[in-house]
């Protein structure tokens, strides 16, 4: 299992574009994918629960992944973070 | 190509496309459901989560195609929102925890996540909830169905697909082009079962997930002589298909021409031919076959999906209805040959499930350690013997061994003293014998053979343990080879040690009803070959095409071959000569 802070750079938050795109990225991975803010925490492959996070700038989420292949599934999704999901703002 | 199996349940083949029922209309106050009924809720929902993905496509290319990529990305969130796992685990656990409809659930599901998003205070994620409720209504449309329209839109003839087929859907069946069905539940003796008999529609019952499988105008094979579902066949499949329809409509017209006559070679040689038994599949068309007898009732039947074993009366009732159908010829009746892969749903003394099911505690070995299951099951034969002209006969399935029939023996004539003494008497003696399918049973057979009085070889389990193959283990299937030079060396050593005692020898076993193996067969000298009902007039249609003596020939070569494939060509050779 790997823990992974991560702080949303991207200005407009997790809206529906990087939400549709991490939930995509997640589902190409067997194994789980745990977001947690605050005291609520969702599965990463459900789009409903990416965004009922409301996750907005600046807010930090905690990723927990676990499974067989947790450390690519950690890499490619934390290529999205860093990249503010391909927006240019 | 995907093959599913099923339950034959209305002999013959077609060859058509898919057309899926819509499931059935329910109220929307049926919030709840049976517990039997959960399974096929389920299915349900994922027949409607399928179907609205289907809209879902094709609205993303009518949008892509008309307003461009932008607006086709919305069909894309509907589409995720249709594949989340909060509202498939939530719904699906709703019906399967508190059996709640399909339909039920997923409103509850849909008012329970929107409720969520209320709580969001942003606005535009607020909105996403319209788009929760748009999909779920896309859903909701797909559980309900429409059936009239459905059945209007058959336009070719068409194998119907169905979770389940309501009386009020067989009407429709013979007016809109059906030529065959399929179905997920049902069994052997459901009503859809007995209905396809009566229609002649060839059907297979059971498949479990059929109607999740198969899509709308995907090419199906109904195989309803062995129970197969076959979706999009290949080009070989296919063809080879078309070849056994044709045979399977070719014999039912042989059956007016050749039923009344005797089962004797072209040289005169007489053989007995019998049917293999199954009250839960016997059709009209069957009981009018003329038939020398009944060469093996299978009652596993009786003791499955029950909770617990049938009476004594039960088992009566029908093997009585049975035998009253054969007058005055032989009845077999096999004891429960349960265990391996037929395990009864009540509990047994002393028995776990075996890591080696074939091996293990199946057959007499696991009546003699039930003494009460056999008790009840003998009591329930002689009862039988007492009202009927039948000559009955009682054969013991995986016999290993002479202390095992003289179990069975003592067992008997207790019973039959037990009879006596209540002034009861078979109209005619008993006969006690063996299925001979363990080896150990056929090298030993001289032994044993003065004790019993008939015997029928099971091949179908006799090759399985001579060869040592798993016929369900798909690494070793193809050694499964009824020509092995072991197969037809042991046959004939069983026919010639029973002759020697003046007894005969009949087989029950899958190579009895294989059209190539026949010549073989009735070489080595077999008294009688007993028959599925549906292969019965093939059968003795062959057997009255053949010249016993080339036959004989073919089993002496055959007997000195040292492989199968030397075996397979003696008797390719003779088909040819029988053919020119």
């Amino acid at each position: 299992m790997i823990k992974q802070e991560i702080k949303i750079t991207n200005r407009l938050g997790l809206h529906a574009r990087p939400a549709a795109l991490l939930v995509q990225t997640a589902a190409g991975f067997d194994c789980d994918i745990k977001i947690a803010k605050d005291q609520v925490e969702i599965n990463a492959k459900s789009i409903m629960g990416v965004m009922m996070l409301a996750a907005e700038y600046g807010s930090s989420l905690l990723l927990t992944f676990d499974g067989t292949d947790e450390q690519a599934a950690k890499e490619a999704i934390t290529a999205l973070f860093a990249n503010k999901f391909n927006e240019d703002f | 190509m995907f093959v599913i199996k099923g339950v034959a349940a209305s002999p013959g083949i077609s060859i058509g496309p898919a057309v899926l029922l819509p499931t059935a209309d329910f109220a929307v106050s049926n919030q709840y459901v049976e517990a039997a009924e959960v399974k096929a809720e389920i299915v349900k929902f994922h027949t409607a989560m399928e179907k609205t993905r289907r809209d879902l496509d094709e609205c993303e290319e009518k949008l892509r195609s008309s307003l461009g990529a932008e607006y086709a990305n919305l069909m894309s969130m509907h589409k995720m929102i249709l594949q989340d796992p909060m509202l498939k685990d939530a719904t699906i656990g709703k019906i399967k925890n508190e059996h709640m409809s399909a339909q039920g659930a997923i409103f509850l599901t849909l008012k329970e996540l929107a409720a969520s998003f209320d709580k969001i205070e942003d606005n535009f994620f607020k909105e996403r909830r319209n788009d929760i409720f748009d999909v779920g209504k896309r859903l909701v449309n797909h559980l309900a169905g429409d059936k009239g329209a459905f059945w209007a839109g058959i336009r070719r003839p068409s194998v119907l697909v169905a979770h389940d087929l309501f009386p009020s859907d067989t009407l429709n069946l013979n007016e809109h082009q059906i030529i065959g069905f399929c179905t997920d539940l049902g069994g052997k003796t459901s009503h859809t079962a007995i209905l396809a008999q009566s229609l002649k529609l060839p059907a297979v019952v059971g498949l479990s997930n059929a109607a999740r499988e198969v899509k709308d105008g995907d090419t199906l094979i109904v195989d309803g002589e062995n129970g197969l579902l076959i979706i999009n066949p290949d080009r070989y499949t296919l063809a080879s298909y078309k070849k056994i329809q044709r045979e399977v409509k070719k014999a039912e017209s042989l059956l007016q021409t050749i039923n009344h006559l005797p089962t004797v070679t072209s040289d005169g040689k007489n053989f007995k031919l019998m049917v293999n038994f199954d009250p839960r599949t016997y059709t009209k068309d069957n009981k009018k076959l003329i038939t020398d007898g009944l060469g093996l009732l299978r009652t596993e039947f009786l003791f499955m999906n029950i909770p617990q074993p049938p009476t004594e009366e039960e088992q009566y009732q029908t093997y009585l209805s049975v035998a009253k159908h054969f007058d005055m010829r032989p009845v077999t009746i096999r004891l429960a040959d349960l265990g391996a892969d037929k395990l009864p749903s009540f509990p047994l003394d002393e028995f776990d499930k075996d890591d080696n099911p074939f091996m293990g505690c199946r057959g007499i070995r696991l009546l003699l350690k039930n003494p009460e299951l056999l008790h009840t099951q003998l009591r329930a034969i002689v009862r039988t013997a007492c009202e009927v002209p039948a000559q009955v006969k009682i054969m013991i399935p995986m016999l290993s061994s002479v202390e095992e029939l003289r179990h069975v023996r003592k067992a008997l004539n207790n019973v039959l003293e037990a009879f006596a003494q209540e002034g009861k008497k078979p109209v005619n003696r008993i006969a006690l014998g063996a299925m001979i399918e363990v080896p150990a049973a056929a090298i030993a057979l001289d032994g044993m053979i003065n004790e019993m009085d008939f015997l029928s070889i099971g091949t179908n389990d006799l090759i399985q343990y001579l060869i040592a193959v798993d016929r369900v283990n798909p690494e070793v299937a193809h050694m499964y080879d009824p020509c092995h030079p072991a197969v037809l060396r042991t046959i004939h050593q069983i026919i010639q040690t029973a002759h020697q005692r003046g007894k005969q020898v009949s087989i029950c076993g899958e190579i009895a009803a294989d059209v190539k193996m026949v010549p073989m067969l009735l070489g080595l000298e077999v008294d009688v070959l007993s028959v599925t009902p549906r292969m019965y007039l093939r059968i003795k249609n062959r057997i009255r095409n053949l010249n016993f003596e080339s036959c004989s020939d073919t089993a002496q070569a055959a007997l000195l071959a040292s492989s199968s494939e030397e075996i397979r060509s003696l008797i390719e050779q003779q088909n040819q000569d029988e053919d020119s």
